[in-house]
């Protein structure tokens, strides 16, 4: 991977920008996603940053089914976002459409319209499972160079343990659990 | 900044060629809004029509999700009117729980509204601290119920979930916890010079006009008119709860700020009565899935006003007719007429004054100037914007309360 | 215990004094009556409620598609808490025209314009303005709330696509 695209890579995984659209929620995941902001659940030490402008976001966190009036607007709003982008469903009715599966002004879950990365179910979806799917999104931003120097890394310690305690069993081959970030 | 009545706002960082249908239509003559038209219907799901294919019980939780702040108010107004119509006799016990939900509900919407307002005007430390007190309201909601929002404590004849003793007691103590940072922020916010430089004669609605406009819940209140549907046409224990009506002769932003926060105090009181009062028995009655053919009628006052529904059956497990008026559709005639005459700085905090859903101002505003013909399109947050630093140049800085608030 | 109802009964006593209605086939609850009325006496009844007996609350508009009829429900209150939920059906033709009501109660503009957009009815007398609560893409000619109407996708036990 090219110097700039790590550094794009690196500050992206440390503060994404995230943009909040409501597709026609009842409001209470977007108050959710308020409250993430709010001292209690603070997601802003994860270096996370509510945007205005589609423009600017590497995140659209999404809430509601999409109803007919939201569905133009929310494609337009996710075209204007640049490469690479990212799409949370926050929420049932974002990953299914929920109760309102079945409304004639619904069209159904986010991804009817545009691709979902990341699904947050729960009605309302907690801020601490926001939360936990923001975390988990940005696991998957980082970069095939950095995943196997963690590995690398990973092993180096288990060897270490086994030589300090020695009767802790051989560690397998290629540790897969040590991956865990 | 302006130059010749010709407005130079800065736009909002939403394309205007975004081409979305916007909430508010504003004109303007210099600084004032000469004309405002109120253009909702921004979150038609379709949700009265899905309730005739669904049973009654299906559609205790379909219609607690038409607003998840008010989740409570349409359940409970929804099974009230299936109750009636069946003839079901709910248990006095029931009915108490119900309240105390519905109270608990007012207040994490009393208190969810303090903080928008606070951060409408550039009160910022007002929004972080009256959503970190709301969680105290929240972990409360979510002892009793399951969840923070969207309770499903109702059942139709009664409720589903029954309270420990104990649970009793940590109710008590989050109202202890939650009237003294109340009492904080009657002091800190209702006395705080520029909250009152900021809010006062910005969004008058005089009686007559409230009146004649069919304004509800704290709007209609702050203009002085006593109306509440806990006093007027109560339903479950209301009658036996000892509790006034808060009203307000302000008829101004500032008057439905005091509403709310009295009102907060007020729901304290009750809930320690109901928690003292409440009497043993049975949660719930049975009630069978087919309701006699019938019409009911029934009104709740949820955190922002009168509630309204009405269902008609047909003798089947299936409602013939769902009608459901929620209360800020009852304040829209009147927010145009709180807008005419305004400054534009002042139209984020006179439309966040009903206590709209959010997604109301998820919006976009149209602003023409009445002689230049000019349009512009702002959002939500850049509308903001500019009427916080408007205000910062007429000298009213809520920057210097944001640190007071944190200072005590 | 039985109720009589003094309050509730005395409104429909009054309307049957200054109209002449049939009160018979109402009904009557604790602070509710609910009463059917001809068309064309409906608008001076609402008047007189308003006007005389203080039921200046207008809490919603209900319509509805009987099959046979379109009904209207206006629901008004007064001061003491009594909703009259005052009923009419006209013929089901093309175009149903109704009058509006704003002279009465300016604040019943969203109610009227609900019935136009999902009943497909004309109010007469209602100024222009956007549709509500419809979206602007939605088709015209559509009208959810009639009985014949039916949505694409109804039957919610079918599995839905996604997760």
């Amino acid at each position: 991977m090219k110097t700039i695209e790590r550094i794009i890579n690196w500050s992206r995984l440390k503060s994404p920008w995230i943009i909040h659209f409501n597709s026609g929620a009842c409001n209470a995941c977007d108050i959710e996603v308020l409250a993430a902001l709010t001292p209690r659940y603070d997601v802003e030490r994860f270096g996370v940053q509510l945007k205005g402008s589609p423009r600017h976001a590497d995140v659209l966190v999404c809430s509601g089914p999409v109803t007919l009036q939201q569905r133009d607007r929310l494609t337009t709003i996710y075209q204007q976002m640049p490469e690479p982008k990212f799409v949370i469903a926050v929420g049932t009715c974002a990953c299914s459409a929920g109760v309102f599966d079945g409304c004639y002004c619904v069209e159904g879950g986010i991804d009817t319209t545009i691709p979902v990365n990341m699904y947050v179910p729960g009605c309302p979806a907690k801020p601490e499972a926001i939360i936990d799917g923001v975390v988990k999104l940005l696991g998957t931003l980082e970069s095939e160079e950095s995943k196997a120097k963690k590995k690398k890394k990973a092993r180096k310690g288990a060897a270490e343990v086994v030589q300090a305690a020695p009767t802790i069993p051989e560690p397998p081959k290629e540790p897969e659990e040590a991956k865990k970030a | 900044m302006e130059k010749d009545n010709r407005i130079m706002i800065p736009l909002g960082p939403q394309h205007p060629a975004l081409e979305e249908p916007e909430s508010f239509n504003l004109l303007l003559e210099g600084e004032r809004i000469a004309a405002a038209s109120v253009l909702i219907g921004y979150n038609h799901r379709g949700m009265e029509k899905a309730a005739e294919s669904r049973t009654y019980v299906q559609n205790i939780y379909l219609l607690e999700r038409i607003c998840g702040i008010c989740s409570h108010s349409h359940s409970t107004c929804y099974v009230q009117t299936v109750e009636a119509l069946a003839g079901a006799e709910v248990p006095r016990r029931a009915l108490y729980l119900r309240a105390l939900i519905g109270e608990l509900e007012r207040i994490h919407s009393h208190l969810l509204w303090l903080g928008i307002a606070g951060h409408e005007i550039g009160f910022l430390s007002l929004f972080m601290y009256a959503w970190r007190d709301r969680e105290i309201v929240m972990d409360t909601l979510e002892m009793l119920t399951g969840n923070r929002i969207n309770y499903g404590m109702n059942a139709i004849g009664g409720v589903r979930r029954d309270i420990t003793p104990e649970q009793a007691q940590k109710v008590l103590e989050a109202v202890d916890a939650l009237q003294a940072r109340t009492e904080y922020y009657e002091k800190a916010v209702l006395g705080e010079e520029t909250v009152a430089q900021r809010l006062i004669g910005v969004g008058k609605l005089l009686k007559e006009d409230a009146l004649r406009l069919d304004a509800a819940g704290p709007v209609l209140r702050a203009s002085g008119v006593a109306r509440d549907i806990r006093k007027d046409d109560p339903n479950g224990i209301y009658p036996e709860l000892d509790f006034n009506v808060i009203t307000d002769t302000h008829a101004d932003v500032f008057g439905r700020t005091v509403v709310r926060v009295l009102e907060l105090m007020e729901s304290y009181k009750m809930i320690r009565q109901i928690i003292q009062q409440m009497p043993e028995g049975p949660i719930a009655v049975k009630v069978p899935a087919r309701i006699p053919a019938g019409e009911a009628f029934m009104r709740y006052e949820a955190p922002r006003g009168e509630d309204v529904h009405y269902t008609r059956s047909n003798g089947t497990d299936k409602p013939d007719r769902v009608k459901v008026r929620a209360p800020t559709l009852a304040n829209s005639a009147a927010i145009a007429h709180m807008l005419e005459g305004g400054y534009l700085a002042d139209a984020p905090i006179v439309i966040a004054a009903i206590d709209p859903c959010f997604s109301c101002t998820d919006r976009s505003v149209r602003v023409v100037d009445a002689r230049s013909g000019e349009e512009k399109l702002f959002d939500w947050e850049g509308l903001r914007k500019y009427s916080v630093a408007w205000y910062a140049k007429q000298g009213v800085d809520l920057s210097a309360a944001s640190m007071r608030l944190r200072g005590d | 215990m039985e109720a009589n109802f003094e309050r509730e009964n005395g409104v429909l006593a009054r309307l049957n004094e200054r109209f002449g209605l049939d009160i018979q086939g109402a009904a009557v609850k604790h602070n509710r009556v609910y009463l059917s009325i001809p068309e064309e006496a409906f608008m001076e009844a609402l008047k007189f409620l308003r006007n005389e007996l203080d039921f200046s609350h207008l809490c919603a508009i209900t319509g509805l598609d009987t099959g046979e009829n379109f009904e209207f429900l206006y629901h008004i209150a007064e001061p003491g808490g009594i909703v009259v939920t005052l009923k009419y059906k006209t013929k089901r033709e093309d175009p149903v025209v109704i009058q509006t009501v704003l002279p009465v109660y300016p604040g019943a503009t969203f109610y009227e314009r609900e019935l136009e957009g999902l009943l497909g009815v004309t109010v007469e007398g209602l100024p222009e303005g956007r549709q509500y609560p419809l979206p602007d893409n939605w088709p015209k000619g559509q009208y959810p709330l009639r009985k014949d109407w039916k949505p694409a996708k109804q039957n919610i036990d079918e599995p839905t696509k996604g997760v």
